[in-house]
């Protein structure tokens, strides 16, 4: 590792030891630069909540093999998509056993495990890792420039060339820095869980699953008529049951998240799944929820941002992952800033290579091409009418009404929309926006 | 000549998580007075600990708070006190004052300072709530049974036990957390008696029930004079009793009768 240049404590200073503060402090140390990782909490992951779904392919760059040492709940071998009207529900399931081998697609993993494996391998790459302390503010010199970081420590001035913000969503970094000039509620929401306790044997008949096969289940309406979304995840011998919920719609039909979860948690199609579970634990985070739509400047002088910091979440419906986008800016960022110290050019310009890595990758790919899907997704129409009008097509399909015959698919699908309330316009728009959005 | 503080890194409960593991409340106190003792007199503070690597973590915050020196005696987490006591005393033995936390937040009982004391022949302040440092003494309040108090000058070499609040562990500045996180720590191995021991396991805990008095069947002739006879408590005589003993034999005998009454049981 290289000495900082004099008056400076470090290279890079990573601000967060989240996934994305991880991933950079990782892959700026293997490139040979000094790095301090700073966290708030007592140690890595202990302030941290989420679903719990982590798809780390992308730490086949970073941490080879990375499944034989990390610690998971349980690979996840089913996906299903749940659609819930009042009282009716419609599954969509996919299962692929071969997701619960090598190299493996997802995992459910708890995030002081998680956070805390991925930041070890930070500091077996040499970085300097501080917990228990907050960064307060940014440091500069006289023109302005970026000069490190301040904290709540007695003497807790850290001075870097570069600073990483991975301080998670809402980042007052980025804020501080005037990257995220605006913070609107309507691009946010409030992401709550429960973890309930069940015995494994129980969780493995109730979802269909075996040794350490897990299930991932995201559920479109189930919220009580606040926009929003839901979702179920196995862990070993506890289910992840949480809501994810539009901030103003919260605010403006005055209910309490935890009244939402009770109510998901009565849904007929829910109940059975987590009948007699003991809650363990109450959770409730922020998450950027609107995409590209709300990313701030990623690069200033001295400074870059990644993972939710950054709004890189990818909250679209059917795929809730953050972790992933958080994991792969965080190692882009401390590859661009290893870079531009070892290029002596710590300028906007020669910290570009993060952007750079951003639009060529998955990261800003998957955010362009679904940049519509969130509005949609969390839209009154897509929200309150759909689950209703598919539950009452599916329904009605299914349902033998002998001595009548069956009605046809068309008229069946006419009359639901109908009585959902949906224009014929709207519903042609929406799936073409759907269409295009999901590619 | 240094102030010594003994400190204990504890698992949060018998298979813990390392993760939450660290020093009670008392012994961060112990480290707090150890320094400001340490400063005040001119003094260096070395912090001790007897127990696995893992420890080291607690080390390196005393480090950081500004702990001249650390030791890890190398042991198991579950030591018992006596051994415990025994391999502190070894490194605490030129030391002008041993300051250590009342007792640990596992199933402390306080045994371990006074141990030391034995071992070293010093005199031991224990249940401290308050000390002062008053130019080369130490002026210590210890807290008594029954709300009352008793202050202290402390002058010679001594060991101190602290309640938690008599002072809060001063927060360690970024650049000593930075410099401990690297810094090497002196570990001893606990070998000069030979086998470490362990603390015996915990007997389950049950509900306290003291054993049935036997009352012998009431004698009076008239029914409310029976009635009297097995409710009326002014005249049960208790178990009252005072005797002079040496202490070994006293001690012997508080637990016989602790025994007989029904307060304690044969394990
Ligand atoms: C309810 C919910 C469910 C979710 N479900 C999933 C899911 O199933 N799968 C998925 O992939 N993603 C999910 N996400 C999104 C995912 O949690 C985030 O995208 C991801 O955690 C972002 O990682 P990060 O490293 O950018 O930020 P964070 O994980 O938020 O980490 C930020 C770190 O910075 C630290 N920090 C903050 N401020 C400071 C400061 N001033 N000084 C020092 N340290 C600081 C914090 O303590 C924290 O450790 C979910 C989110 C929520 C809220």
């Amino acid at each position: 590792m290289t000495a900082p240049a004099h008056d400076f404590d470090a290279d890079i200073i990573v601000v967060g030891a989240g996934p994305a503060g991880s991933c950079a402090a990782i892959a700026a140390a293997r490139a040979g630069k000094s790095v301090v990782l700073v966290e708030r909490g007592p140690f890595p992951g202990s302030k941290n909540m989420y679903g719990g779904v982590v798809y780390p392919r992308i730490l086949d760059e970073l941490i080879p093999s990375w499944w034989e040492t990390m610690p998971v709940q349980r690979w996840v071998v089913k996906r299903s998509t749940m659609l819930l009207s009042d009282t009716g529900a419609l599954n969509v399931d996919f299962r692929a056993n071969a997701w619960g081998a090598p190299p493996y697609n997802g995992a459910t993993a708890y995030r002081p495990d998680f956070d805390n494996w991925l930041a070890n391998h930070a500091v077996e790459a040499g970085a300097r890792l501080v917990c228990s302390t907050t960064v307060t503010g940014l440091l500069r010199d006289s023109t302005g420039r970026i000069q490190g970081v301040s904290t709540d420590r007695p003497d807790g001035d850290l001075r870097a060339p570069i600073v990483i913000a991975c301080d998670g969503v809402n980042s007052f970094l980025a804020k501080e820095s005037g990257l995220y000039p605006h913070t609107d509620a309507s691009n946010f929401t409030l992401g709550v869980k429960e973890t309930l306790a069940l015995p494994k044997h129980v969780i493995d008949e109730r979802f269909g699953v075996r040794d350490n096969q897990g299930v991932d289940i995201e559920i479109l309406g189930g919220t009580s008529g606040v926009n929003g979304g839901g979702f179920i995840y196995t862990n070993l011998d506890t289910v992840a049951l949480g809501v994810v919920l539009k901030l103003p719609k919260l605010a403006a039909q005055q209910k309490r998240p935890e009244q939402i979860i009770a109510e998901l948690k009565r849904h007929p199609a829910v109940a059975p799944l987590i009948e007699g579970a003991e809650v363990k634990e109450y959770s409730a985070h922020v998450i950027p929820e609107a995409g590209l739509e709300m990313m701030p400047t990623m690069v200033a002088d001295g400074m870059l941002v990644a993972g939710d910091a950054a709004a890189l979440c990818l909250a679209a419906g059917i795929w809730l992952e953050g972790v992933n986008f958080a994991m792969a800016s965080g190692m882009y960022a401390g590859q661009a800033a290893a870079e531009a110290i070892t290029k002596n050019d710590v300028s906007s310009r020669g910290l570009s290579g993060y952007t750079d890595r951003l639009e060529k990758t998955f990261v800003l790919r998957d955010h362009k091409k679904l940049r519509k899907v969130p509005h949609l997704v969390l839209s009154d129409r897509v929200q309150h009418k759909y689950p209703a009008f598919v539950a009452g097509v599916v329904e009605r399909v299914f349902r033998v009404d002998n001595p009548h015959p069956k009605p046809g698919v068309r008229r069946i699908v006419r009359e639901e929309r109908k009585k959902a309330g949906i224009g014929l316009l709207d519903l042609l728009r929406d799936g073409w926006t759907g269409m295009r959005g999901f590619g | 000549m240094t102030i010594t503080v003994c400190i204990k890194w504890v698992l949060p409960n018998r298979d813990g998580d390392e993760r939450f593991a660290g020093i009670s409340l008392a012994d961060q106190a112990a480290l707090e007075t150890g320094l400001r003792v340490a400063e005040a007199l001119n003094e260096s503070c070395t912090v001790i600990t007897v127990g696995p690597a893992a420890a080291e973590t607690s080390l390196r915050d005393a480090l950081a708070c500004g702990a001249h020196d650390v030791l890890r005696v190398d042991a198991p987490a579950d030591t018992d006190s006596a051994e415990t006591a025994r391999a502190l005393a070894t490194y605490c033995e030129h030391s002008r004052l041993v300051v250590c936390g009342d007792y640990s937040s596992d199933r402390g009982s306080g045994s371990v300072p006074a141990l030391v004391a034995a071992r070293l022949g010093r005199g031991q302040a224990l249940g401290l709530i308050d000390v002062q440092i008053v130019g080369e003494t130490l002026s210590v309040v210890r807290r008594l049974d029954g709300g009352r108090r008793e202050r202290l000058s402390v002058t010679g070499p001594a060991v101190l036990s602290v309640e938690g609040s008599v002072a809060r562990l001063r927060r360690a500045s970024l650049r000593a957390t930075l410099s401990a996180n690297d810094a090497i720590i002196d570990v001893v191995t606990n070998d000069a008696s030979g086998a470490i021991r362990r603390t015996p396991e915990a007997a389950p805990l049950r509900p306290y029930r003291p054993r049935a008095r036997v009352v012998p069947s009431p004698t009076g002739s008239s029914a409310l004079d029976r009635v009297r006879q097995i409710t009326d408590t002014s005249s049960s005589k208790g178990h009252g009793e005072t005797v002079v003993l040496e202490p070994g034999d006293a001690a012997n005998r508080i637990l016989e009768s602790l025994h007989t009454w029904g307060y304690v049981q044969e394990s």
